[in-house]
């Protein structure tokens, strides 16, 4: 078995160490000056260089080379010994395995004997995040007080779950995600000497996919190397599974012209050709925050080629960058929600047909009434503010009479509700008896709510030919239009005019629930 | 058919091999991919190529000898399964550290020691940070193979550890094909071949359990009379589905593949649906429930899947959603 470049590439001196150099300068210092700290805390993302800073000090304390500034050397004994992996001082415990309050005592009851070898015992425990709550306190008098000849070197991508007690203790380094032109220098690098033949592209392709972790990023090097030939870009996108960039375009596009089939056709040719479902809705993002990019002038940072960059252009001015930021949610969703076992397509589907909802319904708010009952269904959050249309046809009188409204109030309208009911009886007694057991409560939004007092009449009422006959009536005695619709009051089981008479809280209603308060 | 006598994945396949002939095998390899694309028949493959005493060519194993149907059969000294201990459970630390042990030392018999983790996502995080220095770090004579649903369920810090291979859902045609070839009649293989959504290992299993599409026919019958029915009646029916969680989650499955069917016609995307022998009842059903609604009720049945494994109160679970279906007649 060969080893993998990455356990091959990992750095043996301190300039190797890729852009970390708040980090390795400060060591290098310590080391020079003698000025070492026995305890240390390495942190930060994966594949950034924690446990190779760790080895590297670890080898700097111990190393025989008269010059300081020299070391490690890399050519000493002791150095040797490190690389090879049989130093007797360097104690490397993964704490992930060995987190228990036991694991530690067993370390406090050897570490008072001295280095059988170099000048420092140095013990790098890795994965340091999955020490027990025990073994992190049975740790503490050992970590502030060890004996002069031992060092603490603490390793772990989660900080966060260290105790403040622990990190007081430590000299903290932070470590950084590794910049994408570092990425693809180092890639380059191993290229050469590995005999490897790349192109550009394909190693800038690996540097964005592998976000900042450089282990990452040479393990797919790794990856692509071993199928023998050279490194194109098709290959990276096969193994790695992301699409052309034309698919992730033409889905853009199919959000823009609101053409659900299209868009849903493209993802699954993408998919047939062999996409990752995944990978292709974090090259949507990748995409959309380019355009984000663009649309906040700051197009020059983006990357692309010139014919490219024309089409994100357009792109960026047909829409708005609220709608941008929702599709980045959506799609950003998809890319990392661990669900979706079934079907790997089935999160990028969703996400698309949910960004191609989402611009509707912000119409739907700021245009009064315009949307019929059905399609607000799904969003009931939009729906809290409006009182539901009584029947479908209603709504665009309304928006004509509209700016009538404002001429007649309440108090107009029981004033002549006496005349009002006579005129609508001289058409229609039955309508006219209905009329009689209501009662007008309020002019809300254009409309005439009047109240009654059982379901039973407000559904008879609710029927298109009274509705048209009072409003005409109404029309008649004050000159006004305006719309009139039944609601329920008073009795037990009324339900509020703007809860969904579907909805859950009507089910709840209907089983006997009692509404007490609703927001 | 490739040389590995695997369904498919032909360029995993090919890569690996090349990595066993030439002896450039990584330590670690992440097969994902959804369940029943054959991640275990792939791992299974390469653990024989690797060990195969009389070889039919580099790296093809035979599939005869003792020693490669010893690893068919999981029987080998060399070779350790880990798994959680059923479908849905939980894959525990303790479970790790014996991998760490067994490592540990040499292999008996054969070139490498091999331990194989089936479904890995189900690790739960102390077992996945167990399992982190291991994987960094191997022995020389250790190989090891996760396979998961997708990458995204494991901590990062494996996922970077491992040379990852996606193993992507074969072709409706293909998996017609291959049930075909093992004497599906032509019919049921082509239905089979949809449903299974390209997972040769699961229209397999399908197509050998009878009980199976008689359980799909009832529960899509119980969808198309659950929307016509009211309230009380999706009630009880809630309170039914919950009984038994298992026959809720195989239930869920099955709607979920329906509800994307009518989500894409409704959508009129030009992919065939999956349950191609109710295409008429979808297309039917597209008509009454436009494109949002039918996005809600999938992402509402996918969601209810998702919870229904964070042990939630399965009742109330299956009476929201249902409640939430709009009233079709």
């Amino acid at each position: 078995m060969t080893q993998a470049l990455y356990r091959k590439w990992r750095p043996l001196l301190w300039d190797e160490v890729v852009s970390q150099e708040h980090i390795i300068q400060t060591l290098k210092n310590a080391v020079a000056s003698n000025r070492v700290a026995h305890a240390y805390l390495f942190s930060g993302p994966r594949g950034t260089g924690k446990t190779t800073a760790a080895r590297l000090l670890a080898k700097a304390v111990n190393c025989l080379n008269p010059d300081v500034t020299h070391r490690p050397c890399n050519e000493c004994a002791h150095c040797k010994a490190v690389n090879e992996n049989r130093f007797m001082d360097l104690i490397e415990i993964d704490a992930a395995s060995n987190n228990g309050v036991d694991d530690v005592r067993e370390l406090k009851e050897k570490i008072n004997f001295s280095p059988s070898q170099g000048t420092y015992k140095v013990y790098i425990i890795d994965e340091v995040h999955m020490l027990s709550a025990g073994a992190f306190n049975a740790l503490l008098k050992t970590l502030e007080e060890p004996p002069p000849h031992a060092i603490f070197i603490l390793a772990t991508t989660e900080t966060h779950k260290i105790p403040a007690t622990v990190l007081s203790r430590c000299q903290r380094h932070e470590f950084r995600r590794v910049p994408l032109g570092e990425i693809t220098r180092r890639l380059n690098e191993i290229c050469k000497s590995e005999g490897l033949e790349a192109d550009t592209d394909a190693l800038n392709t690996i540097s964005r996919q592998s976000s900042g972790g450089m282990r990452d990023a040479i393990s797919l090097l790794d990856q692509l190397s071993s199928t023998g030939g050279k490194i194109t870009l098709e290959l990276a996108q096969t193994v790695l599974g992301t699409a052309t960039s034309q698919s992730v375009i033409a889905l853009v596009q199919a959000v823009i012209d609101q053409q659900p089939g299209s868009g849903l056709d493209e993802i699954h040719r993408a998919l047939d050709g062999g996409a990752d479902a995944r990978a292709l809705a974090r090259q949507i993002v990748d995409y959309l925050r380019n355009l984000m990019l663009v649309q906040m002038g700051n197009g020059d940072q983006v990357e692309v080629p010139a014919d490219t960059r024309a089409q994100m252009i357009k792109h960026a001015n047909a829409l708005t960058s609220s709608e941008v930021l929702r599709m980045m949610r959506a799609f950003n969703a998809a890319a990392t929600d661990p669900r979706g076992g079934w079907s790997p397509s089935l999160g990028l589907e969703l996400a698309f047909a949910e960004v191609l909802e989402l611009p509707a319904q912000a119409e739907v708010v700021s245009a009064p009434r315009a949307a019929s009952r059905t399609s607000a269904a799904p969003a009931p959050q939009a729906e809290s503010t409006r009182i539901q249309p009584p029947i479908s046809q209603t709504p665009t009188k309304i928006t004509e009479s509209q700016p009538k409204v404002a001429t007649v109030t309440l108090e107009q309208v029981t004033k002549a509700w006496k005349h009002i009911s006579s005129l609508v009886k001289a058409k229609d007694t039955n309508v006219a008896a209905l009329l009689n057991s209501g009662k007008p409560i309020e002019i809300r939004e254009g409309i005439l709510l009047l109240a009654f007092a059982s379901d039973i009449l407000q559904e008879k009422f609710n029927r298109p030919e009274s509705l048209d006959l009072t409003r005409k009536a109404l029309h008649e005695s004050l000159g006004v239009d305006l719309p009139v619709q039944a609601v329920i009051i008073g009795s037990k089981n009324a339900l509020p005019s703007h809860v969904k008479p579907d909805g859950m809280v009507a089910a709840a209603n209907q089983l006997g629930g009692e509404i007490v308060d609703i927001h | 058919m490739n040389t590995w006598n695997i369904f498919g994945h032909d360029w995993a396949v090919e890569m690996l091999q090349q990595h066993v002939a030439h002896n450039t095998l990584r330590h670690a390899y992440l097969l994902t991919g959804p369940s029943g694309v054959g991640r275990r028949t792939l791992a299974i493959r390469l653990a024989q190529a690797l060990n195969c005493q009389t070889p039919k060519a580099p790296g093809v194993p035979c599939q005869a000898c003792r020693t490669c149907k010893q690893f068919e059969a999981g029987q080998n000294i060399d070779l350790m399964v880990i798994q959680a201990e059923a479908e849905g459970g939980t894959l525990k630390v303790e479970q790790v550290r014996e991998v760490t042990k067994f490592l540990s030392l040499r292999p008996y018999s054969s070139p490498y020691k091999i331990v194989i983790f089936l479904r890995f996502q189900e690790a739960n995080p102390n077992a996945q940070n167990a399992l982190l220095k291991t994987l960094e770090e191997a022995p020389s004579h250790a190989l090891l193979l996760l396979t998961a649903d997708n990458a995204e369920q494991l901590l990062p810090t494996i996922i970077s550890r491992c040379e990852i291979l996606r193993l992507r859902p074969l072709s409706v045609d293909a998996v017609t094909d291959f049930l075909a070839a093992r004497g599906v009649e032509p019919g049921k293989a082509r239905l089979l071949g949809h449903l299974s959504g390209g997972r040769p290992g699961f229209a397999l299993r399908l197509s050998a359990d009878e009980k199976a599409l008689a359980f799909r026919t009832e529960k899509l019958d119980d969808l198309r009379a659950l929307l016509a029915a009211r309230r009380r009646e999706r009630f009880t029916y809630a309170e039914k589905l919950s009984k038994d969680k298992d026959i809720f989650r195989q239930t869920l499955f099955i709607w979920l593949s329906y509800w994307r069917d009518v989500l894409m016609k409704a959508s009129g995307a030009a992919l065939e649906p999956t349950n191609i022998d109710r295409a008429d009842e979808i297309g039917n059903l597209s008509y009454d429930i436009d494109r949002p609604q039918a996005r809600a009720i999938t992402e509402g049945v996918e969601k209810a899947l998702d919870r229904l494994d964070k042990n939630v109160n399965a009742r109330l679970l299956a009476e929201v959603m249902l409640m939430d279906w709009p009233m079709v007649k």
